[in-house]
């Protein structure tokens, strides 16, 4: 693999990892205020 | 403060679309208000035709003073200006007679105590009618001063440069008074539904933000095709920097439509679950609609310096380096492979967030997995926003990487379009009374059925659209 496959290779991850860690972040804070209120 | 209207032309352009993109937003609250039998609503809506009603004295006075300003000049229509006119007056007694009645009604309803049923309906047809005659007016009135739209039509090899058509502008002009005026709209009845703690209202407001939202990308996607359409080739009266500077602030309004409308999304969401809202979600939604409708404001403004040469002042620093600006900086950047490529990987799965919530969804009101009740899928609903989130964001940075050439395939208008109908439908699916009561083993009404299955086809017209687009 030449470096420049592996640089996109890791800005893929690091893109992906960081949108995906933000929106499970955000929809388990989300999904505890309805649990913990919720009927 | 260039903002603040100096000319006739300039107050014309202004207050003339509040008169038909905005009675129709008023009209939309007026049959919630029906339909939720809100009184608050019902009234707050009263007021605003009333308002509407006296909008028609600036709007007459300054297409008085913007036609004396435009006559004898070679390139404005003198014919259509006198249609639109003669029209424009039809349209402006209709307006008035819609705000009278609205007024009357109001001031009987202080004496009897409620709403006369009847006066209510009177108000609700004039205002019907008053939409058609605006609708006929606006068109009238755009044909006056947009040469481009009389332009020949472009030939020459499919997809090769200078074919983008004309017809992007004409869709651009029209489209982009719905989130502008729609989100206006709905921060005045947000406002008024804070001060009165009207939860309907609320909910009303906030489902406007998500519509203004959802309508903020065609309205950025047929802006960036008219930017082709006007800049290939090259018209003398257009400036590609000026276009790069209202594309600049289009694209801060985009992530603000965003903001706002999945934050106020995210409270109906809750709403549901909880049976209240939450007033610091309510507070920070209001602060994240004043500053989205402050950029769009300075957008629309830009917008209209492109081919309103009458509305500049001689104070105005315009910009004349068509490569200056965050725009084009973003588009050198992302068409780089170590930018794009991630940003399409994100996109991918927005897709499939998208997709796979959307199917779950539609899969139970058609009748499968019966024993699950409604409101448990609707805890999913959140993936599905996020998959949107994240794909309205890595799908425009993709447009920008090469957005001739997306533009112009066969395949990009359908999906766009398609897109904007799938997430109004789902919408239903986080509002619908009649759904969210729907409990495990019951079947879910008919109706519903019937917006699942829309809700499945647009979708699956989104992916094949986007799929098809590098060979279609």
């Amino acid at each position: 693999m030449s470096n420049d496959n592996l640089m996109i290779l890791l800005m893929v991850i690091a893109v992906v990892v960081c949108v995906l860690g933000l929106g499970a972040a955000g929809i388990y804070c989300l999904n505890k205020t309805v649990d913990q209120n919720g009927h | 403060m260039h903002l603040i209207p100096h000319s006739w032309s300039h107050l014309h352009i202004l207050v003339s679309v509040f008169p038909s993109c905005g009675l129709m937003f008023v009209l939309g609250f007026y049959i919630a208000g029906f339909v939720t039998k809100n009184e608050g609503m019902k009234q707050t809506c009263l007021a605003l035709f009333g308002v509407l009603g006296l909008l028609a004295i600036p709007t007459y006075f300054s297409g008085a003073g913007s036609m004396a300003a435009l006559d004898g000049k070679p390139d404005v229509d003198q014919d259509m200006l006198n249609y639109h006119y003669y029209v424009g007056l039809f349209g402006l007694a209709a307006l008035v007679i819609v705000g009278a009645a609205a007024w009357i009604a109001l001031w009987r309803s202080l004496g009897a105590k409620q709403l006369s049923d009847q006066a209510l309906k009177v108000v609700l047809g004039l205002a019907i009618v008053t939409l058609a005659l605006m609708v006929v007016v606006d068109e009238l009135g755009w044909e006056v001063h947009h040469f481009e739209l009389h332009l020949p039509p472009k030939e020459g090899p499919y997809m090769a440069p200078g074919t983008t058509p004309e017809t992007w502008s004409h869709v651009h002009m029209i489209l982009n008074h719905f989130p502008t005026v729609g989100f206006t709209f709905a921060l005045v009845f947000y406002l008024i539904a804070l001060a009165m703690n009207n939860d309907v209202m609320k909910r009303s407001s906030l489902v406007v933000f998500v519509i203004s939202a959802v309508l903020g990308v065609p309205t950025y996607v047929t802006g960036a095709a008219s930017m082709w359409a006007l800049t290939d080739p090259p018209i003398p009266q257009i400036s590609k920097a000026l276009i790069n500077e209202h594309r600049d602030m289009a694209l801060l309004t985009l992530f603000g439509l965003a903001f706002t409308g999945g934050a106020a999304w995210i409270e109906l969401w809750r709403y549901r679950h909880l049976g209240r809202f939450s007033n610091r979600s309510l507070y920070v939604i209001l602060a994240f609609a004043i500053i989205t409708f402050a950029v769009m404001a300075e957008t629309g403004h830009r917008g209209g310096q492109i081919n309103h040469p009458e509305i500049r002042l001689a104070t105005d620093a315009l910009p004349t380096d068509p490569k200056a600006g965050w725009t084009p900086a973003i588009e050198l950047l992302i068409n780089n492979v170590i930018w794009f490529v991630p940003w399409q990987t994100v996109h991918f799965f927005g897709f499939s967030m998208i997709f796979g919530t959307v199917l779950v969804v539609v899969l139970r009101v058609l009748g499968f997995a019966k024993s699950i009740p409604f409101s448990a899928v609707h805890r999913i609903l959140p993936l599905g926003l996020l998959g949107v989130l994240m794909n309205v964001f890595s799908g425009m940075l993709m447009l920008l990487a090469d957005s001739f050439r997306y533009l112009n395939e066969t395949t990009f208008a359908p999906k766009i379009a398609f897109i904007a109908i799938g997430v109004i439908a789902v919408l239903y699916f986080s509002l619908s009374e009649r759904l969210w009561t729907v409990k495990a083993g019951e079947d879910a009404p008919a109706s519903s059925k019937a917006v699942a299955v829309l809700v499945l086809l647009s979708w699956c017209g989104v992916i094949i659209g986007g799929r098809l687009l590098p060979y279609v």
